[in-house]
């Protein structure tokens, strides 16, 4: 392979592939940014998924947001079995989120920590399973969690770095809160990725909304400026290359 | 010989009542050897037959952190709260107390 050339990670998602010459630029990272219920989640998902499934690529999803019951029973309809690549080692699920029992009750935080510990959990699953891609989701839930945005900030730039140091291709989720502008709630997402994904749900009359995306940024490729038609069908989230959104 | 064992004996006796401190730390973790010295003076202003203090090393054991969903460090855990970054030893004293108060509570209903 020539120095050019940019070795490419299939996205799992139907249609996605062709507005970016052909997937992920390997041990890139990329954000996949959205206001709620545009399908972040489920996108991010079937990336994991498929990696496992159509592509060999073991995979680390790790949910700071919902608990993996409630994953793997969303995923199911879409004929996703989460449970069974989990048995079989394909997958890692590695569960975050604040429903966990065990979990103490953080009572206080001073200015003088880092994330070595998160990095410690991803890269020992990665490790174990020899992942080549890992989901974050959601990003935006730390903001809630933690107070210090700045060590934040710095610590994401660490974190991706020694994720995608390994080889895998580090996937993030971004949630835009509502009426705002930007890509998440530390203003920084966009810089901390070489790639940029927004996903909409917009509203086109008083009784529909459209789903579409739009490949905003991805370093070292040439991605389509559109922004593209999405589904979310029976058996994930479908783009249509072809149609331009009518709703944006 | 029997001495010993009375030891042990007493020794057991005394865990039962003794609070767990829980210190989570990692090998790049620039805080947290701070962190650790204050926890290990605070905790002898109590007296050291008090507490249990267990470290957990993050880089050697990351299961121990994914288990009690903690990725922030350094994170002090005792009694079922936590706090994370060099803690201050006023709000240490706080976090002992309820714990203290709560393990007696817990005693008197067994």
């Amino acid at each position: 392979m020539s120095d050019t050339t940019i070795e490419r990670v299939k996205t799992g998602i139907p249609g996605l592939d062709e507005l970016i010459e052909g997937g992920f630029p390997r041990g890139d990272t990329i954000l996949v940014a959205g206001k709620a219920g545009t399908g972040k989640s489920i996108l991010a998902t079937q990336f994991i998924y498929k990696g496992a499934t159509d592509y060999n690529e073991a995979g680390v999803l790790v949910t700071l947001e919902e608990p993996p019951h409630l994953i793997k029973r969303n995923m199911i309809r879409f004929g996703m079995d989460l449970e069974k690549l989990e048995k079989e080692k394909k997958i890692s699920i590695v569960d975050l989120s604040p429903s966990k029992e065990v979990a103490p009750v953080t009572i206080g935080e001073y200015p003088s920590f880092d994330l070595s510990g998160l990095e410690a959990i991803i890269l020992n699953h990665v490790k174990k399973l020899n992942a080549k891609r890992v989901v974050l989701d959601t990003l935006s839930i730390l903001a809630y969690k933690f107070k210090s945005r700045d060590i934040l900030r710095e610590e994401f730039f660490k974190l991706a770095a020694s994720i995608t140091r390994t080889g895998c291709t580090l996937l993030l989720t971004s949630e835009i809160p509502a009426h705002e502008q930007g890509f998440g709630v530390f203003d920084i997402e966009a810089f901390l990725a070489s790639g940029v994904i927004v996903l909409y749900n917009e509203k086109i009359s008083d009784t529909s909304r459209s789903r579409s995306i739009e490949v905003l940024k991805l370093r070292g490729s040439k991605h389509s400026s559109r922004i593209h038609s999405m589904r979310i069908t029976d058996e994930g989230i479908r783009v249509w290359p072809g149609e331009i959104s009518p709703g944006r | 010989m029997s001495d010993k064992k009375t030891r042990k004996a007493s020794i057991e006796e005394d865990d039962s009542e003794t609070i767990e401190v829980v210190f989570f730390k990692s090998d790049s973790c620039a805080f947290c050897p701070r962190a650790e010295e204050v926890i290990r003076e605070t905790i002898e202003n109590f007296g050291s037959d008090v507490f249990t203090l267990k470290v957990i090393n993050v880089s050697e054991n990351p299961e121990a952190a994914e288990e009690y969903g903690i990725f922030a460090l350094p994170t002090v855990m005792i009694g079922g709260v936590s706090v994370t970054g060099i803690p201050e030893p006023d709000l240490l004293m706080k976090m002992v107390l309820g714990a203290k108060v709560l393990t007696k509570k817990k005693d008197e209903s067994e």
